[in-house]
Protein backbone atom coordinates (compact mmCIF):
# COMPACT_ATOMS: atom_id res chain seq x y z
CA UNK A 1 0.00 0.00 0.00
CA UNK A 2 1.25 3.46 -0.83
CA UNK A 3 2.26 5.73 2.00
CA UNK A 4 1.29 8.82 0.04
CA UNK A 5 -1.16 10.96 2.03
CA UNK A 6 -4.70 11.51 0.77
CA UNK A 7 -4.17 15.28 0.62
CA UNK A 8 -0.68 16.71 0.05
CA UNK A 9 0.35 18.59 3.19
CA UNK A 10 0.52 22.33 2.36
CA UNK A 11 2.86 22.88 5.32
CA UNK A 12 6.06 21.35 6.71
CA UNK A 13 5.09 18.62 9.16
CA UNK A 14 7.55 19.95 11.74
CA UNK A 15 5.84 23.33 11.67
CA UNK A 16 2.44 21.76 12.22
CA UNK A 17 3.65 19.70 15.18
CA UNK A 18 5.39 22.73 16.70
CA UNK A 19 2.17 24.69 16.40
CA UNK A 20 0.25 21.73 17.85
CA UNK A 21 2.46 21.99 20.93
CA UNK A 22 2.41 25.79 21.13
CA UNK A 23 -1.29 26.34 20.35
CA UNK A 24 -2.75 24.70 23.47
CA UNK A 25 -0.14 26.50 25.61
CA UNK A 26 -1.25 29.83 24.09
CA UNK A 27 -4.93 29.08 24.70
CA UNK A 28 -4.07 27.87 28.18
CA UNK A 29 -2.32 31.20 28.71
CA UNK A 30 -5.53 33.07 27.83
CA UNK A 31 -7.40 31.10 30.49
CA UNK A 32 -4.48 31.50 32.91
CA UNK A 33 -4.51 35.29 32.44
CA UNK A 34 -8.18 35.39 33.40
CA UNK A 35 -7.90 32.92 36.28
CA UNK A 36 -4.65 34.29 37.70
CA UNK A 37 -3.07 30.83 37.94
CA UNK A 38 -0.53 29.05 35.74
CA UNK A 39 -2.23 25.63 35.82
CA UNK A 40 -3.92 25.90 32.38
CA UNK A 41 -0.54 26.58 30.72
CA UNK A 42 0.48 22.98 31.32
CA UNK A 43 -3.03 21.58 31.69
CA UNK A 44 -4.25 22.31 28.16
CA UNK A 45 -1.42 20.55 26.26
CA UNK A 46 -1.38 17.73 28.83
CA UNK A 47 -5.07 17.01 28.23
CA UNK A 48 -4.77 17.08 24.44
CA UNK A 49 -1.62 15.02 24.04
CA UNK A 50 -2.53 12.74 26.96
CA UNK A 51 -5.97 11.89 25.59
CA UNK A 52 -4.67 11.36 22.04
CA UNK A 53 -1.87 9.11 23.33
CA UNK A 54 -4.30 7.14 25.46
CA UNK A 55 -7.01 6.63 22.82
CA UNK A 56 -5.12 6.34 19.52
CA UNK A 57 -4.04 2.69 20.02
CA UNK A 58 -7.69 1.80 20.51
CA UNK A 59 -8.55 3.20 17.06
CA UNK A 60 -5.78 1.20 15.38
CA UNK A 61 -6.78 -2.02 17.15
CA UNK A 62 -10.47 -1.56 16.33
CA UNK A 63 -9.87 -0.81 12.63
CA UNK A 64 -7.31 -3.61 12.36
CA UNK A 65 -9.86 -6.01 13.82
CA UNK A 66 -12.17 -5.22 10.90
CA UNK A 67 -9.38 -6.14 8.51
CA UNK A 68 -9.26 -2.70 6.90
CA UNK A 69 -6.48 -1.01 8.83
CA UNK A 70 -3.75 0.70 6.82
CA UNK A 71 -0.14 -0.16 7.82
CA UNK A 72 0.96 1.10 11.23
CA UNK A 73 3.37 3.57 9.60
CA UNK A 74 0.51 5.13 7.61
CA UNK A 75 -1.65 5.39 10.73
CA UNK A 76 1.22 7.09 12.61
CA UNK A 77 1.71 9.46 9.67
CA UNK A 78 -2.03 10.22 9.61
CA UNK A 79 -1.97 11.08 13.31
CA UNK A 80 1.06 13.33 12.81
CA UNK A 81 -0.73 15.16 9.96
CA UNK A 82 -3.91 15.48 12.01
CA UNK A 83 -1.95 16.93 14.94
CA UNK A 84 -0.27 19.33 12.51
CA UNK A 85 -3.70 20.35 11.21
CA UNK A 86 -4.80 20.89 14.81
CA UNK A 87 -1.81 23.18 15.41
CA UNK A 88 -2.37 25.14 12.19
CA UNK A 89 -6.05 25.66 12.91
CA UNK A 90 -5.22 26.85 16.43
CA UNK A 91 -2.64 29.28 15.03
CA UNK A 92 -5.44 31.00 13.13
CA UNK A 93 -7.80 31.02 16.11
CA UNK A 94 -5.49 32.15 18.92
CA UNK A 95 -5.57 35.88 18.07
CA UNK A 96 -9.37 36.16 17.76
CA UNK A 97 -9.78 34.11 20.95
CA UNK A 98 -7.34 36.34 22.84
CA UNK A 99 -9.13 39.47 21.64
CA UNK A 100 -12.59 38.17 22.53
CA UNK A 101 -11.43 37.07 25.97
CA UNK A 102 -9.45 40.19 26.86
CA UNK A 103 -12.22 42.56 25.73
CA UNK A 104 -14.77 40.82 27.94
CA UNK A 105 -15.34 41.28 31.66
CA UNK A 106 -16.99 37.89 32.12
CA UNK A 107 -15.06 34.70 32.95
CA UNK A 108 -17.78 32.67 31.22
CA UNK A 109 -16.93 34.38 27.92
CA UNK A 110 -13.26 33.42 28.31
CA UNK A 111 -14.12 29.79 28.96
CA UNK A 112 -16.61 29.73 26.06
CA UNK A 113 -14.19 31.32 23.61
CA UNK A 114 -11.18 29.17 24.51
CA UNK A 115 -13.31 26.01 24.53
CA UNK A 116 -14.76 26.89 21.12
CA UNK A 117 -11.28 27.47 19.66
CA UNK A 118 -9.94 24.17 21.01
CA UNK A 119 -13.11 22.29 20.01
CA UNK A 120 -13.16 23.77 16.51
CA UNK A 121 -9.52 22.90 15.90
CA UNK A 122 -10.09 19.40 17.26
CA UNK A 123 -13.02 18.80 14.91
CA UNK A 124 -10.93 19.98 11.93
CA UNK A 125 -8.10 17.67 13.01
CA UNK A 126 -10.49 14.72 13.28
CA UNK A 127 -11.77 15.43 9.79
CA UNK A 128 -8.22 15.48 8.50
CA UNK A 129 -7.50 12.20 10.29
CA UNK A 130 -10.60 10.59 8.77
CA UNK A 131 -9.48 11.69 5.29
CA UNK A 132 -5.95 10.37 5.81
CA UNK A 133 -7.10 7.00 7.15
CA UNK A 134 -9.79 6.42 4.52
CA UNK A 135 -9.06 3.78 1.90
CA UNK A 136 -10.93 3.22 -1.39
CA UNK A 137 -12.49 0.07 0.09
CA UNK A 138 -13.41 1.52 3.48
CA UNK A 139 -16.58 -0.08 4.83
CA UNK A 140 -19.43 1.31 6.89
CA UNK A 141 -18.06 -0.60 9.90
CA UNK A 142 -14.73 1.24 9.88
CA UNK A 143 -16.56 4.57 9.48
CA UNK A 144 -18.76 3.76 12.48
CA UNK A 145 -15.68 2.75 14.48
CA UNK A 146 -13.99 6.03 13.65
CA UNK A 147 -17.07 8.08 14.60
CA UNK A 148 -17.43 6.25 17.94
CA UNK A 149 -13.70 6.68 18.65
CA UNK A 150 -13.83 10.39 17.74
CA UNK A 151 -16.88 10.98 19.95
CA UNK A 152 -15.20 9.17 22.86
CA UNK A 153 -11.94 11.09 22.43
CA UNK A 154 -13.73 14.44 22.21
CA UNK A 155 -15.91 13.51 25.19
CA UNK A 156 -12.99 12.54 27.41
CA UNK A 157 -10.92 15.60 26.45
CA UNK A 158 -13.94 17.90 26.76
CA UNK A 159 -14.80 16.60 30.24
CA UNK A 160 -11.19 17.01 31.45
CA UNK A 161 -11.02 20.51 29.94
CA UNK A 162 -14.29 21.67 31.52
CA UNK A 163 -13.18 20.27 34.90
CA UNK A 164 -9.87 22.16 34.58
CA UNK A 165 -11.62 25.41 33.58
CA UNK A 166 -14.11 25.13 36.46
CA UNK A 167 -11.34 24.40 38.94
CA UNK A 168 -9.14 27.35 37.98
CA UNK A 169 -12.07 29.77 37.75
CA UNK A 170 -13.56 28.82 41.12
CA UNK B 1 10.88 63.62 -9.24
CA UNK B 2 9.37 62.47 -5.94
CA UNK B 3 6.13 64.20 -6.86
CA UNK B 4 6.02 62.33 -10.17
CA UNK B 5 6.51 58.97 -8.39
CA UNK B 6 3.70 59.81 -5.94
CA UNK B 7 1.41 60.75 -8.84
CA UNK B 8 2.13 57.44 -10.59
CA UNK B 9 1.46 55.57 -7.32
CA UNK B 10 -1.84 57.38 -6.77
CA UNK B 11 -2.91 56.73 -10.37
CA UNK B 12 -2.05 53.05 -10.01
CA UNK B 13 -4.06 52.87 -6.76
CA UNK B 14 -7.07 54.47 -8.42
CA UNK B 15 -6.68 51.99 -11.28
CA UNK B 16 -6.71 49.13 -8.74
CA UNK B 17 -9.92 50.46 -7.15
CA UNK B 18 -11.47 50.84 -10.60
CA UNK B 19 -10.47 47.25 -11.36
CA UNK B 20 -12.10 46.11 -8.12
CA UNK B 21 -15.37 47.78 -9.11
CA UNK B 22 -15.40 46.93 -12.84
CA UNK B 23 -13.52 43.66 -13.35
CA UNK B 24 -13.18 41.55 -10.23
CA UNK B 25 -12.20 38.46 -12.28
CA UNK B 26 -8.95 40.20 -13.27
CA UNK B 27 -8.47 41.36 -9.68
CA UNK B 28 -8.92 37.79 -8.40
CA UNK B 29 -6.48 36.47 -11.01
CA UNK B 30 -3.93 39.05 -9.85
CA UNK B 31 -4.33 37.91 -6.25
CA UNK B 32 -4.16 34.25 -7.26
CA UNK B 33 -0.88 34.77 -9.10
CA UNK B 34 0.51 36.87 -6.26
CA UNK B 35 1.24 39.88 -8.50
CA UNK B 36 2.39 42.76 -6.28
CA UNK B 37 0.20 41.65 -3.41
CA UNK B 38 1.83 44.09 -0.97
CA UNK B 39 0.82 47.14 -3.02
CA UNK B 40 -2.65 45.69 -3.48
CA UNK B 41 -3.12 45.23 0.29
CA UNK B 42 -1.91 48.78 0.95
CA UNK B 43 -4.39 50.18 -1.60
CA UNK B 44 -7.21 48.14 -0.09
CA UNK B 45 -6.38 49.30 3.45
CA UNK B 46 -6.49 52.94 2.36
CA UNK B 47 -9.71 52.31 0.41
CA UNK B 48 -11.39 50.71 3.43
CA UNK B 49 -10.18 53.51 5.72
CA UNK B 50 -11.50 56.30 3.48
CA UNK B 51 -14.76 54.60 2.47
CA UNK B 52 -15.66 53.61 6.04
CA UNK B 53 -14.72 57.08 7.32
CA UNK B 54 -17.24 58.52 4.84
CA UNK B 55 -19.89 56.03 5.98
CA UNK B 56 -19.07 56.74 9.64
CA UNK B 57 -19.34 60.48 9.09
CA UNK B 58 -22.71 60.00 7.38
CA UNK B 59 -23.98 57.90 10.30
CA UNK B 60 -22.59 60.42 12.79
CA UNK B 61 -24.40 63.23 10.99
CA UNK B 62 -27.70 61.83 12.32
CA UNK B 63 -26.75 63.37 15.66
CA UNK B 64 -24.24 65.88 14.26
CA UNK B 65 -21.39 67.71 15.98
CA UNK B 66 -18.53 65.71 17.43
CA UNK B 67 -20.23 62.39 16.60
CA UNK B 68 -19.44 62.92 12.89
CA UNK B 69 -15.72 62.81 13.62
CA UNK B 70 -15.99 60.08 16.24
CA UNK B 71 -17.86 57.67 13.97
CA UNK B 72 -15.58 58.54 11.03
CA UNK B 73 -12.58 57.43 13.11
CA UNK B 74 -14.13 54.37 14.73
CA UNK B 75 -15.83 52.63 11.80
CA UNK B 76 -12.58 52.15 9.76
CA UNK B 77 -10.89 50.85 12.93
CA UNK B 78 -13.62 48.25 13.39
CA UNK B 79 -13.36 46.87 9.86
CA UNK B 80 -9.56 46.95 9.60
CA UNK B 81 -9.08 45.51 13.10
CA UNK B 82 -11.55 42.72 12.42
CA UNK B 83 -9.86 41.90 9.11
CA UNK B 84 -6.41 41.77 10.73
CA UNK B 85 -7.61 39.41 13.48
CA UNK B 86 -9.80 37.21 11.26
CA UNK B 87 -7.97 36.81 7.93
CA UNK B 88 -5.34 34.36 9.32
CA UNK B 89 -8.20 32.02 10.25
CA UNK B 90 -8.98 31.53 6.54
CA UNK B 91 -5.40 30.48 5.84
CA UNK B 92 -5.03 28.35 8.97
CA UNK B 93 -8.30 26.41 8.68
CA UNK B 94 -7.78 25.87 4.95
CA UNK B 95 -4.21 24.64 5.48
CA UNK B 96 -5.37 22.30 8.24
CA UNK B 97 -7.75 20.63 5.78
CA UNK B 98 -5.20 20.46 2.97
CA UNK B 99 -5.93 23.66 1.06
CA UNK B 100 -2.83 25.21 -0.55
CA UNK B 101 -3.22 28.54 1.13
CA UNK B 102 -0.83 31.49 1.33
CA UNK B 103 -1.28 34.05 4.06
CA UNK B 104 -0.38 37.02 1.81
CA UNK B 105 -2.82 36.02 -0.94
CA UNK B 106 -5.59 35.23 1.54
CA UNK B 107 -5.05 38.55 3.29
CA UNK B 108 -5.19 40.34 -0.07
CA UNK B 109 -8.40 38.49 -0.95
CA UNK B 110 -10.09 39.34 2.35
CA UNK B 111 -8.98 42.98 2.16
CA UNK B 112 -10.14 43.27 -1.47
CA UNK B 113 -13.53 41.78 -0.60
CA UNK B 114 -13.91 44.11 2.39
CA UNK B 115 -12.83 47.10 0.29
CA UNK B 116 -15.52 46.16 -2.24
CA UNK B 117 -18.09 46.03 0.56
CA UNK B 118 -16.83 49.32 1.99
CA UNK B 119 -17.16 50.99 -1.42
CA UNK B 120 -20.74 49.71 -1.73
CA UNK B 121 -21.47 51.16 1.70
CA UNK B 122 -19.90 54.46 0.67
CA UNK B 123 -22.24 54.42 -2.33
CA UNK B 124 -25.14 54.11 0.15
CA UNK B 125 -24.25 57.28 2.07
CA UNK B 126 -26.73 59.43 0.09
CA UNK B 127 -29.47 57.12 1.42
CA UNK B 128 -28.22 57.68 4.99
CA UNK B 129 -28.23 61.43 4.42
CA UNK B 130 -31.72 61.16 2.85
CA UNK B 131 -32.91 59.39 6.01
CA UNK B 132 -31.54 62.28 8.04
CA UNK B 133 -33.20 64.82 5.71
CA UNK B 134 -36.56 63.00 5.98
CA UNK B 135 -36.10 62.87 9.78
CA UNK B 136 -36.54 59.11 9.97
CA UNK B 137 -36.89 57.85 13.53
CA UNK B 138 -33.83 56.43 15.32
CA UNK B 139 -35.09 52.85 15.00
CA UNK B 140 -35.91 53.27 11.30
CA UNK B 141 -32.38 54.56 10.76
CA UNK B 142 -30.97 51.57 12.63
CA UNK B 143 -32.96 49.16 10.45
CA UNK B 144 -31.92 50.96 7.25
CA UNK B 145 -28.26 50.81 8.36
CA UNK B 146 -28.52 47.08 9.14
CA UNK B 147 -29.97 46.43 5.66
CA UNK B 148 -27.16 48.41 3.97
CA UNK B 149 -24.43 46.64 5.96
CA UNK B 150 -26.05 43.26 5.25
CA UNK B 151 -26.04 43.91 1.49
CA UNK B 152 -22.41 45.03 1.57
CA UNK B 153 -21.42 42.06 3.76
CA UNK B 154 -23.10 39.58 1.42
CA UNK B 155 -21.36 41.14 -1.59
CA UNK B 156 -17.98 40.77 0.16
CA UNK B 157 -18.72 37.19 1.14
CA UNK B 158 -19.80 36.35 -2.41
CA UNK B 159 -16.46 37.63 -3.73
CA UNK B 160 -14.50 35.44 -1.28
CA UNK B 161 -16.61 32.35 -2.03
CA UNK B 162 -16.25 32.91 -5.79
CA UNK B 163 -12.46 33.30 -5.51
CA UNK B 164 -11.98 30.17 -3.41
CA UNK B 165 -14.33 28.04 -5.52
CA UNK B 166 -12.33 29.01 -8.63
CA UNK B 167 -9.11 28.14 -6.82
CA UNK B 168 -10.40 24.71 -5.73
CA UNK B 169 -11.62 23.95 -9.26
CA UNK B 170 -8.31 25.09 -10.79
CA UNK B 171 -6.17 23.00 -8.45
CA UNK B 172 -8.34 19.93 -8.90
CA UNK B 173 -8.18 20.19 -12.69
CA UNK B 174 -4.48 21.04 -12.88
CA UNK B 175 -3.39 18.24 -10.58
CA UNK B 176 -5.60 15.66 -12.25
CA UNK B 177 -6.71 14.80 -8.74
CA UNK B 178 -8.84 11.82 -7.90
CA UNK B 179 -12.49 12.43 -7.12
CA UNK B 180 -11.86 11.85 -3.41
CA UNK B 181 -8.98 14.31 -3.25
CA UNK B 182 -10.95 16.86 -5.24
CA UNK B 183 -13.92 16.41 -2.91
CA UNK B 184 -11.67 16.88 0.14
CA UNK B 185 -10.23 20.07 -1.30
CA UNK B 186 -13.71 21.37 -2.07
CA UNK B 187 -14.89 20.63 1.47
CA UNK B 188 -11.70 22.24 2.76
CA UNK B 189 -12.30 25.63 1.20
CA UNK B 190 -15.94 25.64 2.26
CA UNK B 191 -14.93 24.90 5.84
CA UNK B 192 -12.30 27.65 5.64
CA UNK B 193 -14.93 30.18 4.48
CA UNK B 194 -17.37 29.00 7.16
CA UNK B 195 -14.62 29.34 9.79
CA UNK B 196 -13.74 32.81 8.52
CA UNK B 197 -17.42 33.83 8.72
CA UNK B 198 -17.74 32.60 12.31
CA UNK B 199 -14.51 34.28 13.46
CA UNK B 200 -15.27 37.47 11.52
CA UNK B 201 -18.80 37.70 12.99
CA UNK B 202 -17.61 37.15 16.57
CA UNK B 203 -14.58 39.46 16.39
CA UNK B 204 -16.40 42.11 14.32
CA UNK B 205 -19.41 42.04 16.63
CA UNK B 206 -17.26 42.39 19.72
CA UNK B 207 -15.00 45.12 18.28
CA UNK B 208 -18.00 47.08 16.99
CA UNK B 209 -19.64 46.64 20.40
CA UNK B 210 -16.52 47.85 22.22
CA UNK B 211 -16.22 50.98 20.05
CA UNK B 212 -19.92 51.92 19.97
CA UNK B 213 -21.84 54.28 19.57
CA UNK B 214 -21.95 55.17 15.87
CA UNK B 215 -25.56 56.16 15.30
CA UNK B 216 -26.78 58.41 18.12
CA UNK B 217 -30.19 60.04 18.71
CA UNK B 218 -30.17 63.74 17.74
CA UNK B 219 -31.43 64.79 21.21
CA UNK B 220 -28.50 63.10 23.00
CA UNK B 221 -26.80 65.94 24.93
CA UNK B 222 -23.26 64.54 25.03
CA UNK B 223 -21.64 61.63 23.22
CA UNK B 224 -18.59 59.73 24.46
CA UNK B 225 -15.89 58.57 22.01
CA UNK B 226 -16.42 55.05 23.36
CA UNK B 227 -18.64 53.79 26.15
CA UNK B 228 -17.13 52.28 29.28
CA UNK B 229 -16.33 48.56 29.00
CA UNK B 230 -19.55 46.91 30.18
CA UNK B 231 -18.73 43.39 29.10
CA UNK B 232 -18.79 41.67 25.75
CA UNK B 233 -21.54 41.49 23.15
CA UNK B 234 -22.05 37.89 24.33
CA UNK B 235 -22.57 39.18 27.91
CA UNK B 236 -25.10 41.75 26.65
CA UNK B 237 -27.03 39.16 24.63
CA UNK B 238 -27.05 36.81 27.64
CA UNK B 239 -28.26 39.68 29.86
CA UNK B 240 -31.01 40.57 27.38
CA UNK B 241 -32.24 36.95 27.36
CA UNK B 242 -32.28 36.91 31.17
CA UNK B 243 -34.17 40.23 31.29
CA UNK B 244 -36.67 38.90 28.73
CA UNK B 245 -37.34 35.99 31.11
CA UNK B 246 -37.91 38.43 33.98
CA UNK B 247 -34.52 37.83 35.66
CA UNK B 248 -32.97 41.21 36.51
CA UNK B 249 -29.59 41.90 38.09
CA UNK B 250 -30.52 45.45 39.18
CA UNK B 251 -33.67 47.03 40.63
CA UNK B 252 -34.21 49.54 37.82
CA UNK B 253 -32.49 51.09 34.80
CA UNK B 254 -30.34 54.14 35.69
CA UNK B 255 -31.94 57.57 35.06
CA UNK B 256 -30.20 60.50 33.34
CA UNK B 257 -28.83 63.14 35.74
CA UNK B 258 -31.56 65.66 34.74
CA UNK B 259 -34.42 63.28 35.70
CA UNK B 260 -33.12 62.39 39.17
Amino acid sequence: MSLVTAIPAPFPRGLGLTLAAAGPVALGAILAARAGTLTPLAGAPAIIFGVVAATSPALYIAIAATGEAPPLSKVARAFALALGAFGLALAGLVLPAAFLSLSSVSAVTTIAVVTAALGGAAVLALRRLATELATPDSSLTSSVIFIVWAAATLGIAGRLWIDLAREVMS
Amino acid sequence: MIGAVETIGATRSLGTIDLLLRDREVMLARIRHGDDVGALVRTMVVTIAIAMAIVGAALGSYRGGLQIGYAAIKLPLVLLGTAALSAPALTAIGAALGRRSRLASDLALVMAALAFGALLLAACTPLILLGRALELSYHEMILATVVMFAIAGLASLRMIVHALSLEALRHGTRDGASQRTLASGTVGWRSAVAGLCVVFTLVGGQLAWALRPYLVRPRTPEVPFVRALEGSLFDAVTGAFRSARGIYTRDEAPLPESDR
